[in-house]
């Protein structure tokens, strides 16, 4: 595990460059800094500050090389690198309340936003009038949706939202691409189609997942549950109610296993059996060092005492890598159906890149398959 | 004595599976609560954590949501065995109970 820390105050979203160099973050502020990994530092090469309100959500595409960004003041940049400068390009989402979240799609020919007005924006690049357009999604969606996910066929995409349930829309924009052949969601995909609804959990989603075939979307809600529908299984849903407090952040790392992370700090394995449709809990991902337990002394005894009403020698203190909460994942290494590297970001200003081999060895009896 | 402690756990298990999901009547609710309470009271100490592991998971939280609603209205003895349930059924439900009690959209 390699642990950096980045700020002190939290690191709202980041996104990697396509050969995962370069860092681009949202220090909690309007900006965007990229930072470029120079051996075992990291230094700060830019500074994007076009936003008007807090950055929430950050993509770069891989191909393309763009990044898109979208911010609380109800808009959306798509950056252009010319030369040694990014160049903002604004995008009217047409939107009254905040942006969410972001992403490209796989083919970075589209890119979806997420927002507190309750709908998608579907931006296109439209080419006789130079100008990036954008269309909406609206029904059935009733609250802000939180995060967002594409199908590789660059059509589907999954959302997850603050009324409770993840869906999963037909983005299919004439304009840029041929008609998608069937999926195991449906077959017929028009603009805005509704594909899947999950029925409604208790919590807002905060995090959505296509795996890397497509074929099973998971989530992770605020009533501390992961949940993964299986449309191989006819949209099957399995849900798991934790023991944890609620995960903010979740993806496949292969077909049948997923990390999840959020207000526990900490990484975590689960693994989806598909013959059952049963997701169960393996562990946490970071093990903390052993530390040594040393006695207390008579003075810190009754120091605990007076202080906390308890000589408990237990400590107060977080054994984990990240020292608040883990709000973001992304797979660094492998993509989602073999992944061999991923990074977290938090709360607490650091970003942690975790090596899945490691991992493995790290805990007995642990098989990611 | 074994009877007694085979008549709570089995009145213990019957109170859960009996628990009002779709009720919207507010007595019904109310009785059910009465009951549980009733149960939950009746348990000697060393018996909760052999209780409270012969739930499931659905068990564990339904659990969980009942002592945060004896909690709500506390009589003169309740809380303390209260406060011993809520020990046990943390134990094995983790933070993660208490989470779903607070999310909860069918309350008790």
């Amino acid at each position: 595990m390699a642990y950096h820390s980045f700020l002190l105050e939290p690191i709202s979203c980041h996104a990697w460059n396509k050969d995962r160099t370069q860092i681009a973050l949202c220090p909690n502020n309007h900006e965007v800094h990229i930072y470029r990994k120079d051996g075992a530092k990291w230094s700060k090469i830019h500074e994007l500050k076009e936003h008007n309100g807090q950055v929430t959500g950050i993509d770069w595409a891989p191909e393309s090389n763009r990044l898109v960004t979208c911010g609380t003041d109800r808009n959306a940049y798509v950056w252009t690198l010319k030369g040694n400068v990014w160049k903002p390009t604004l995008v009217i989402l047409r939107i009254n309340r905040a942006a969410r979240c972001v992403k490209w799609s796989p083919k970075e020919n589209k890119f979806a936003v997420g927002s507190g007005s309750r709908l998608i924006s579907i931006c296109y690049f439209e080419q006789e009038n130079d100008w990036w357009v954008c269309k909406h999604i609206k029904k059935p969606i009733r609250s802000t949706v939180l995060s967002l996910d594409w199908h590789p066929n660059n059509v589907l995409l999954a959302a997850g939202s603050c009324d409770f349930k993840c869906r999963i829309f037909s983005a299919y924009i004439k304009e840029v691409e041929e008609r998608p052949s069937p999926t195991p969601w449906g077959s017929k995909m028009p603009f805005g189609e509704l594909m899947f609804e999950s029925s409604s959990s208790c919590g807002w989603v905060h995090s959505i997942c296509f795996s890397a075939s497509g074929a099973r979307v998971a989530w992770v809600s605020h009533d501390s549950t992961l949940c993964l529908a299986d449309a191989n299984k006819k949209m099957a849903v399995a849900s798991l109610c934790t023991e944890t407090l609620p995960l903010l952040a979740v993806t496949f790392i292969t077909e049948n296993s997923l990390v999840a992370a959020g207000h526990d700090c900490c990484p975590m394995l689960f693994t989806y059996e598909e013959g059952q449709g049963v997701l169960t809990f393996r562990g946490k991902l970071d093990v903390p060092k052993q530390s040594s337990q040393r006695g207390l002394t008579a003075r810190e005894r009754f120091q605990n005492l007076d202080k906390k009403a308890s000589s408990d020698t237990t400590n107060a203190t977080l054994d984990t890598l990240h020292k608040n909460s883990i709000s973001q994942i992304s797979v660094l290494a492998g993509g989602k159906a073999n992944c061999s590297q991923f990074c977290t970001t938090g709360m607490d200003g650091g970003m942690s890149i975790w090596d899945v081999k490691s991992l493995e060895s790290a805990l007995k009896d642990l098989k990611i398959k | 004595d074994p009877r007694r402690t085979g008549d709570a756990l089995r009145a213990f298990h019957a109170a859960i599976r009996s628990y009002p999901v779709n009720s919207k009547n507010p007595a019904v609710k109310e009785q059910a609560q009465g009951t549980m309470l009733k149960v939950l009271t009746s348990f000697k100490s060393s018996e909760i954590e052999q209780a409270v592991n012969s739930l499931d998971r659905n068990g564990v939280d339904l659990l969980m949501k009942y002592i945060y609603k004896g909690f709500e209205k506390p009589t003169e003895n309740s809380s303390a065995i209260l406060l011993q349930w809520h020990e046990k059924a943390l134990a094995v439900g983790g933070l993660g109970s208490i989470v779903r009690v607070l999310t909860a959209r069918k309350t008790l």
